[in-house]
């Protein structure tokens, strides 16, 4: 029996493909066929939790109780962050380290690849638990993706089954993380030192690193939540002699990395492409790396941003207030070195590179918006309003979505051997940016006049920003199945050729396009294979 | 198994356990943590 991917490959590997049947999918161990399991349950959740927003705005397109009860609304606010975070951005990103970290490094397959099927599989599980609780006694949880006490220990019949997918979803996120380490370590081809490695896989080995420390503070948390609501403990009942604060203190510590996990590997993706369709090498490699290292560490000293008003000395505000705003400065060199890289570069613009470039400048608005939040003072006037949502929605939709639409787009005729239809896809990047734009930078101005977050109506004042934000929601959701058209059509095209792009770099684009159900089981020459593309 | 793929099988499990060691010490360690201050 094997457990690393060396003992499997102990025997001759070529004599055999994938199994037929289910059995392909339940019990492979094939970094390809994980990877591809990984993205289309991602963007199964993608349109779970995108039905959830639109719930959300079709309640708030015009003032007043419409559709759904308000604690039904409070539950989708809830499982929509929840799936979203969770069920939709993360997995992709597994998705795509998948695929590609092996192929990038030259590797035969994860290193663990036994552990990578359960990493898979306990997601649905994770899932089905979560998506179940709609249907108990008492609703889905509605307190919020945060879970604060003492609001989250009024959930009815599903406070148990939250606590346990919440853990669930931990453990696959750090066998996940272990293997990409282990595979990133051990596995690289043997002239391909820790800095020739490419970008998408320093970010992920980094964020990797970050699942491994925080990941175990929700499990720490959200266990003594389950202490405090059936074991007779008193971590956050003030009645009790706790404190709920003590929660958001912990929660924050693992949200606010979280936040980068997020993010690192869209850094990585968009850091991939950029040069590609630039034909320029990355400008400032090490400096990426330095940059990515300094915002993993800098996201540990920042938690108490989100909790500026629940009272902290004004020493505490200091600290927190400066170190947020000193991401900025290793936020600032990524975004100069992508500019840089397309300095004067032969820059052509298909569909990856337009998801880039948009991610580049609405990314770069989502981290302005931070500054603003970052602002102590400022803040307790931002503080749980629209302004928040519109900040956060900057970075996560035409942040982390763009960067994993544009590796989607980039790397699809590797996985299919047949480029996509070009066409649709631009339809698909102006649609989702134009309507991005028009659903989430009105919730700019709603905020900033005051109208707070995670309610299902309110004041008339704020009516016409709010029936714009939903029409554009509807529009970006709809744009949506024009990715998936293309996807599903992906094998009409015409036949991808092995290095894809023109200005295309790195191991990945050495082998076959569609990529072999096996790759590498012979370690390559990174660098001979880098010079064949100059 | 070529002394390669030897050696790289003996770095597999050994960073394997490195790190499957602190993850679980991590998230064990927090919850005991946690919960055993009470």
């Amino acid at each position: 029996m094997s457990s690393t991917v060396a003992d499997a490959l102990d025997h001759e590997h070529d004599d055999h493909g994938p199994t037929k049947g289910i059995g392909r999918w339940l019990f492979s161990t094939n970094h390809k066929d994980i990877g591809t399991m990984y993205l289309i349950f991602s963007l199964t959740m993608f349109f779970i939790g995108g039905a959830m927003a639109m719930v959300i705005r079709s309640e708030l397109a015009v003032p007043g109780l419409q559709f759904v009860h308000p604690e039904f609304f409070n539950s989708m606010t809830t499982m929509h962050a929840l799936i979203m975070v969770f069920g939709a951005v993360m997995p992709a990103f597994v998705g795509l380290a998948n695929w590609m970290i092996p192929l990038m490094i030259g590797a035969p397959d994860m290193a663990l690849p036994r552990m990578n099927n359960w990493s898979f599989w306990i997601l649905p599980v994770a899932f089905g638990i979560l998506l179940s609780t709609l249907l108990m006694p008492g609703g889905a949880p509605a307190s919020g993706w945060t879970m604060y006490p003492p609001l989250v220990l009024q959930t009815g019949d599903a406070f148990p089954f939250l606590i346990f997918s919440v853990h669930l979803m931990g453990i696959s996120s750090i066998m996940g993380a272990i293997n990409v380490i282990v595979t990133i370590i051990n596995m690289r081809a043997p002239d391909m030192s820790l800095l020739k490695m490419p970008m998408f896989v320093w970010m992920w080995l980094i964020t990797a690193y970050l699942l491994i420390a925080v990941m175990p503070v929700l499990a720490g948390a959200v266990t003594m939540l389950l202490t405090d609501q059936f074991f007779g403990t008193s971590f956050f009942l003030a009645a009790g002699g706790g404190d709920p604060v003590m929660f958001q203190h912990i929660f924050w510590f693992f949200g606010h990395p979280e936040v980068y996990i997020m993010i690192l590997p869209a850094f990585g993706v968009v850091s991939e492409i950029i040069p590609t369709f630039s034909r320029k090498k990355l400008f400032g490699h090490d400096s990426m790396v330095y940059a990515g290292s300094s915002i993993a560490f800098l996201s540990f000293i920042v938690w108490a941003h989100h909790m500026f008003t629940v009272g902290m000395p004004l020493t505490g505000q200091m600290f927190f207030m400066f170190a947020t705003m000193l991401i900025a400065v290793p936020t600032g060199v990524k975004v100069f070195n992508w500019v840089a890289t397309m300095w004067r570069g032969a820059m052509t613009f298909e569909t990856p590179m337009l998801f880039s470039l948009a991610f580049v400048f609405l990314f770069t608005i989502g981290g302005f918006s931070g500054l603003m939040l970052a602002i102590a003072p400022a803040d307790i006037q931002y503080h749980d309003t629209y302004f928040v949502v519109a900040h956060f929605h900057y970075v996560l939709v035409p942040g982390s979505i763009f960067a994993i639409m544009a590796g989607a787009y980039y790397w699809l005729p590797k996985w299919t051997g047949h480029m996509y239809n070009e066409t649709l896809g631009k339809a698909h990047f102006w649609l989702s940016t134009i309507f991005v734009n028009v659903t989430f930078f009105p919730m700019h101005f709603l905020g900033l006049a005051g109208m707070p977050r995670r309610i299902p109506d309110y004041s008339t004042q704020f009516a016409d920003f709010n029936t714009i934000a939903s029409i554009g929601a509807f529009g970006f959701g709809l744009s949506q199945l024009i990715f998936v058209w293309i996807v599903v059509t992906a094998w009409r095209g015409e036949k991808a050729t092995d290095r894809v792009w023109e200005g295309s770099h790195g191991l990945e684009w050495t082998v076959p396009s569609p990529a072999p159900w096996h790759t590498f089981t012979t370690p390559p020459k990174a660098r001979i294979a880098e010079e064949a593309f100059e | 198994m070529s002394p390669v793929d030897e050696q790289r099988k003996k770095g597999i499990r050994r960073t394997a356990l490195i790190v499957a060691a602190i993850a679980v010490a991590f998230y064990v360690g927090f919850i005991l943590m946690g919960v055993l201050r009470s």
